[in-house]
C-alpha cells in the first residue's frame, strides 16, 4: 500500500468511526438514561406503596397513642419521622440527613429517597421520609451492555469502514499504478538518450578540442539536469520496495562532489559559491539517498536565486545548511512546499518533486528540517542529524 | 356510669404509662381534668395532629392557657356543649410553662416509638 493511500484509508477510517462513534455514544446515552429512569420509576412506585402503608401505619397509631408505638418498616426500606420544624421524630437508620421536602423524590448518595408530606400530623410526623438503596445492580448491567454492545458494533463498523475504506480509496490507487507505470515508461525512455549525451560530451571535451566551449557547457548543464530528473523519477518509483544500504558516509567528500557536479550550473549563473564545511563528519545513511538529499537542495538553491547570487553551503559536525540569494517563498506556502508536485515557481522548469523527496528521506532518517525564507532575500534551509 | 369509665382509663393509661406524673402538673393541671372527666389524651392527640412540633404545641396551649376561648381551643364547639370552658390560669407565666413541658413530655410520642424485633428479622 502506498503511504498516500494508507494515509486517506486512516483518515476515512477516522472520520468514519469517530462519526459512527458519536452516532452510538449518543444512541446509548439515550437508552441507558431512559432505563435508568425506567428502575427508578420502579422503585419510586414501590417506595410511594411504602409510603402509604406508613402513613397508615401512624394513623392506627395515632389513634391508639398507646405507651409503646410498633412503627413496622420492612426491609430493605428505611424511615424517618420528622415534626414541622424538621426535627426527627423517630429513625429507623442514624446519620440523618435534612430532608428536602421541596422534592417527592431525589438521590442522596446511593438511596433514593421519598418525601411523603402528611396531612393531617398524626402523632406530630409532618415528614415521612422512605428511603431504599438504588438498584445499582440493575443499572451495572445495563451499563455492561452498552459497553459490551459498544464493543462488538466497534470492531464491526471498524471491519465494515475498512472495507469500504478499500472501496473509497481504490481510484486514487489505480491513478497511482497510472502515474507510476508513466513515470517508469518515461524514465527508461530517458535514459538512454540522457547517458549518450553525456558520455559523448566527455569524449568531445576529452579528445576533440571543440572552440565552442560556452555551448557545450549548455549542454551539459541542460543533459545534467535531465540526468538529475531521471534520478528523481526513479527514486519516487522506487523507493517504497527499494533495498537501502546504510553505510557510514564521509559527508565533506560527498558534498564537494556534488558541489563539482553542479559547478558548471553554478559558473553559469554567475554565482559565488561560499564553502565553510567541517572535516570528519561522517552520518549513517544510504548513498543515493544522501546524493538526492543534497542534490535537490543545491538544485532548488541555483535554480531560484539570482544571476550573480550569492550561495553558502555550510556543514557541521551535525548538520548542514544551504542558503540562497534567491526568489525566497511566500511565509504562507512554507507549509505545503513538501508535498509532491508543488513548486515554489513555475517560471523555473521541474515536477515540484525535490522538497518532497528531501521530506520523505529526512523523516525516514528521522533527521530535522528547518526552513527559514524572505521573499526576494533568499531561503535557508537547515538538516541536523 | 360514664364518668367512672373515663376515671378509669385515665388512671389505667396512667399507671400503664412508664413516664411517670410530675406532681405540680396533677396539682395544677390533672386534678381538674380526672374531676371532670376532661380527656387530656385526646387533647393532646389533636395538638400533635395540627401543630406537629413541641414548640408549636407549647405555643397554642400557652396562648389558650392564659386566655381561654373557642376561638383558641384545640377542640372543637360541640366539646364544649359538655365541658364548660376553663377560667384563665391564676399561676404565673414560668409556673405555666414549666407544667406545659411536663404535660408535653409525658405525651411525648418519640419515646414510645419502636421498630418491632419481628420486623428488623425481615
Amino acid at each position: 500500500m502506498y503511504p498516500s493511500e494508507k494515509r486517506s484509508l486512516y483518515r476515512f477510517l477516522i472520520i468514519y468511526l469517530l462519526s459512527t462513534f458519536i452516532l452510538f455514544a449518543l444512541g446509548a446515552y439515550i437508552f441507558y438514561t431512559y432505563e435508568k429512569h425506567h428502575i427508578f420509576d420502579q422503585q419510586k412506585q414501590l417506595l410511594n406503596t411504602q409510603g402509604l402503608k406508613l402513613r397508615h401505619q401512624l394513623m392506627i397509631l395515632h389513634k391508639k397513642l398507646d405507651t409503646q408505638l410498633p412503627f413496622v418498616v420492612n426491609k430493605p426500606y428505611q424511615s424517618v419521622l420528622f415534626d414541622i420544624d424538621k426535627k426527627v421524630i423517630f429513625a429507623t437508620y442514624d446519620e440523618i440527613q435534612e430532608p428536602n421536602i421541596s422534592k417527592q423524590y431525589y438521590i442522596q448518595d446511593t438511596y433514593l429517597v421519598h418525601i411523603a408530606v402528611m396531612d393531617p400530623y398524626y402523632l406530630g410526623v409532618a415528614y415521612l421520609l422512605v428511603r431504599t438503596l438504588i438498584n445499582q445492580e440493575k443499572i451495572n448491567d445495563i451499563r455492561l451492555k452498552i459497553l459490551l454492545f459498544m464493543f462488538v458494533a466497534g470492531w464491526f463498523f471498524l471491519i465494515i469502514g475498512y472495507f469500504l475504506g478499500k472501496i473509497f480509496i481504490s481510484p486514487m490507487r489505480k491513478s497511482i499504478e497510472m502515474m507510476n507505470h508513466f513515470i517508469q515508461d518515461t524514465t527508461h525512455e530517458l535514459n538512454t538518450p540522457i547517458s549518450t549525451i553525456l558520455t559523448n560530451l566527455e569524449l568531445i571535451e576529452t579528445l576533440y578540442k571543440c572552440p565552442a566551449k560556452k555551448e557545450m557547457k549548455r549542454i551539459e548543464i541542460a543533459s545534467k539536469t535531465l540526468s538529475r530528473i531521471y534520478d528523481d523519477l526513479t527514486y519516487l518509483r522506487l523507493n517504497y520496495n527499494s533495498n537501502k544500504e546504510i553505510i557510514a558516509l564521509d559527508m565533506l567528500l560527498l558534498i564537494q562532489e556534488r558541489l563539482l557536479y553542479f559547478s558548471a550550473s553554478i559558473e553559469s549563473k554567475g554565482i559565488e559559491l561560499e564553502q565553510s564545511l567541517e572535516e570528519g563528519v561522517i552520518v549513517e545513511i544510504d548513498r543515493d539517498d544522501a546524493i538526492r538529499l543534497i542534490d535537490n537542495l543545491l538544485s532548488n538553491a541555483i535554480k531560484y536565486n539570482q544571476i550573480g547570487g550569492n550561495l553558502s553551503v555550510k556543514m557541521w559536525h551535525n548538520g548542514v545548511s544551504i542558503k540562497d540569494s534567491g526568489i525566497g517563498i511566500d511565509p504562507k506556502r512554507l507549509k505545503s512546499i513538501f508535498e509532491r508536485f508543488q513548486r515554489a515557481n513555475k517560471s523555473e522548469g521541474g515536477f515540484g518533486i525535490g522538497l518532497y523527496i528531501v521530506d520523505q528521506i529526512v523523516q525516514s532518517y528521522s533527521f530535522v528540517l528547518d526552513i527559514k525564507s524572505k521573499l526576494q532575500e533568499g531561503t535557508t534551509v537547515i538538516i541536523r542529524w | 356510669m360514664v364518668k367512672y369509665i373515663s376515671l378509669f382509663i385515665l388512671f389505667t393509661t396512667l399507671l400503664l404509662s412508664k413516664q411517670p406524673i410530675n406532681k405540680p402538673l396533677q396539682k395544677d393541671c390533672l386534678a381538674c381534668h380526672i374531676k371532670y372527666s376532661i380527656p387530656s389524651e385526646m387533647i393532646y392527640r389533636r395538638y400533635l395532629m395540627k401543630y406537629s412540633s413541641k414548640d408549636r404545641i407549647r405555643q397554642k396551649i400557652f396562648e389558650y392557657i392564659k386566655n381561654p376561648n373557642q376561638e383558641k381551643s384545640i377542640m372543637p364547639k360541640p366539646f364544649f356543649l359538655k365541658f364548660k370552658m376553663k377560667e384563665s390560669s391564676l399561676l404565673n407565666d414560668i409556673r405555666i410553662k414549666e407544667q406545659i413541658d411536663s404535660f408535653i413530655l409525658y405525651y411525648d410520642v418519640k419515646e414510645r416509638f419502636f421498630v418491632p424485633t419481628s420486623s428488623l428479622a425481615q
